[in-house]
């Protein structure tokens, strides 16, 4: 590799040889004739205005396309694509519990204890997967969702001291309901989904509580399986 | 002494008219460029290891972070553009300055500002707007700076002695004007009278991009069209095709901000216009790179400018510059955005668009200037290969690990984000600017007596 050094050098000392100045208006010169002149043949690009002439002509369709798309109707009311499609329909629809959405939220909300696999860490936070507690009446795992649990249980033969928070409190009727939903008929579980009404009418029910102890919670629902 | 003398070359009576604003320029941001590799460096260590200088409320990653950002755009990268707009349009205009003092003063207050406000942001007396978060009143006092120390070029451009225009000139011009503009209406939407909500991401967004596609990549693309003209001797290649560069990159680059608010609450026709705009800048950045690499690449031009230490760093330059060009063409598209949007991946995005293609450009254009400025030459050959390698080498570890560590988080929860090629690409940016600081400083401070410099 040459020196690049010495080759600043040198393109130095040759740049000095004319002035500087003068070099830079002979290359404003010659590029004003560029532009004044069309293209020559012989620079190998001759093909190339035609070609870039139907690309973008193509991008200004495919613009055009995509914006009558995707603009939401230009209306400063419409914050996501979906939207139209749900106001077209007609009267108060009846809540499906969005299984997706309830995985994402449990990937946010709860996965950093009980895991993505819904099996827990052995010894300090139970599984989901397989566990009695999250099937069965559903009233059980929303209060916990809700309102949090805090003391010893058993899970699968297996004891946790567990201190559970009330993540549900600060999320939507149809939040908990999806994340329910999720844990009972995710890995195994085969638990029936819960509505936002339900939420709402537990939420209701059991008004601004703190924790849930294991016992409280088993004596208004026992476990319907070991 | 002699034997100095006529190793030095001699400065044209332009450079002189220039050279006091040029070299205060220069000066500046070489020591801005310092301030913030070293807190490069802090901010990728607390990445790393969190409580690493955790007790000082002064260095909590926040201020640090928004110290770092700051002091590179507005203190290392705006005042090397000032230098070099000055430089490369009063060559190509044919421009004396009279009146060398505004400059001086413009970039005096520029600095004296910057320096206020970043004070200020290590106080504590920070706001939430990226690239913005100086207090208030630093907003309108860096415009007026502004305006004094960066207007130079337009005043070369309208008093060119003919009407013939090269195409940097024209970047110069866009670049300069958008800066003001921008700066103005941002600062009065979102600092002096509030839009409300969400509106403010928006005109924050719009800012950002703009900030960085217009002001320093506009200036960083003229500093590639006429070095590459100027140091391979050859005429730009397809050069019909520049002038419908230039307006598709001016118009397309200023609407691409709603693409970064993808899925954010502001109305879903604004963001598939933002969308849109992103991917039409397919077109000014297929002329560019037809431009620039035909140019260069035929007659065995890119051995050749490999050689150059100016056309060295500008092909990384222009590599950098296709690379984030294309990166964020794709990642503008919804279902790619939706992979990597708050991951690693956008932090490697504009870190290619501001150091591997901008910072790049200017070190290459820093070769060249610095010469014929102080008619002296670079003092140490070796430090100019440090530079080169351990900046080029920081850049691309620090681009391919955001980007395949961002790539990698997407959809997961048990990812686990690695901060330590970060931490040795910071290390190596440190190294690299070390030597060029020592370089230059070199080199503006054994250039002294008046006897050196011969005027016509």
């Amino acid at each position: 590799m040459t020196d690049p050094h010495s080759s600043n050098n040198h393109s130095q000392r040759s740049s000095h040889e004319g002035s500087e100045g003068s070099a830079d208006s002979r290359l404003v010169e010659a590029h004003s004739q560029l532009a004044k002149n069309k293209e020559e043949p012989s620079e190998g690009f001759s093909s190339l205005p035609i070609i870039i002439v139907f690309l973008f002509c193509g991008f200004g369709f495919w613009a055009g396309v995509y914006l009558t798309r995707n603009a939401g109707g230009f209306s400063a009311n419409t914050f996501d694509l979906d939207a139209p499609r749900l106001v077209a329909d007609s009267g108060p629809k009846e809540f499906e519990a969005d299984l997706a959405k309830g995985q994402t939220l449990f990937l946010q909300q709860c996965a950093a204890c009980h895991q993505a696999t819904g099996l827990g860490v052995p010894g300090a936070f139970p599984p989901l997967a397989g566990s009695p507690w999250p099937v069965g009446n559903d009233e059980r795992i929303i209060k916990i969702v809700l309102a949090g649990l805090a003391g010893e249980i058993e899970v699968k033969g297996a004891k946790y001291v567990g201190n559970m928070p009330n993540i549900g409190a600060g999320l939507k009727d149809a939040q908990v309901a999806n994340i329910v939903s999720y844990v009972r008929s995710a890995w195994g579980n085969s638990a029936g989904t819960v509505s936002d009404v339900k939420v709402a009418e537990v939420r209701k029910a059991i008004g601004g509580r703190g924790q849930y102890s294991p016992k409280e919670i088993l004596d208004a629902h026992p476990l319907e399986t070991k | 002494m002699s034997q100095s003398y006529s190793s030095r070359g001699s400065v044209s009576r332009i450079d002189d008219s220039i050279s006091v604003p040029v070299r205060l320029f220069i000066f500046s941001s070489l020591i801005w460029l310092l301030v913030a590799s070293v807190l490069g460096v802090i901010v990728a260590a607390k990445l790393q290891v969190p409580s690493f200088m955790g007790e000082c409320p002064w260095f909590t990653y926040g201020r640090i972070e928004t110290l770092q950002r700051n002091a590179f755009i507005y203190g290392w990268a705006s005042n090397a553009l000032f230098a070099l707009n000055l430089w490369i349009m009063s060559s190509l205009a044919r421009f004396e300055l009279k009146s060398s003092w505004l400059p001086v003063l413009g970039g005096v207050v520029w600095n004296l500002t910057l320096s206020y406000g970043l004070i200020q942001v290590l106080l504590g007396q920070l706001n939430g707007f990226a690239l913005l978060e100086m207090p208030k009143e630093v907003a309108p006092a860096l415009v007026v700076a502004f305006m004094f120390a960066a207007l130079w070029p337009a005043v070369a451009f309208a008093r060119r002695p003919t009407g013939n225009v090269f195409v940097s000139q024209w970047y110069i011009i866009g670049a300069t004007f958008v800066f003001p503009v921008i700066m103005v209406i941002a600062q009065l939407m979102l600092l002096w009278c509030p839009t409300l909500g969400a509106m403010q991401a928006l005109v924050h967004s719009w800012f950002y991009q703009n900030l960085i596609l217009l002001w320093l990549g506009g200036s960083a693309l003229s500093a590639i069209y006429y070095f590459i003209a100027k140091e391979s001797g050859r005429t730009i290649s397809a050069y019909y095709l520049a002038a419908v560069g230039f307006w598709t990159y001016f118009l397309f680059a200023s609407w691409t901000g709603p693409a970064t608010l993808l899925g954010g609450p502001i109305p879903v026709w604004l963001q598939s216009v933002g969308v849109v705009a992103a991917l039409m800048m397919l077109v000014p950045t297929v002329i560019l790179v037809v431009n620039f690499v035909g140019t260069l690449a035929p007659r065995n031009g890119i051995v050749q400018s490999w050689n150059n230490t100016t056309l060295r760093f500008v092909l990384v330059g222009v590599v950098g510059f296709t690379l984030s060009a294309l990166l964020n063409i794709a990642f503008s598209t919804r279902s790619l955005n939706a992979l990597v949007h708050f991951t690693q991946f956008s932090q490697a995005q504009e870190h290619l668009a501001i150091y591997s293609f901008v910072s790049m450009v200017i070190f290459g254009a820093a070769y060249y200037i610095l010469p014929r400025l102080t008619g002296s030459f670079w003092p140490s050959a070796k430090l100019v290969h440090l530079h080169f390698w351990s900046c080029t080498a920081g850049t691309v570890l620090f681009v391919v690990a955001g980007l395949t560590q961002g790539w990698a988080a997407h959809g997961r929860t048990d990812f686990a984000f690695s901060a330590l090629p970060g931490l040795l690409a910071a290390a190596l940016l440190l190294v690299g600017h070390s030597a060029f600081v020592l370089n230059a400083l070199g080199m503006l401070t054994a250039e002294s007596a008046p006897s050196n410099r011969r005027s016509y």
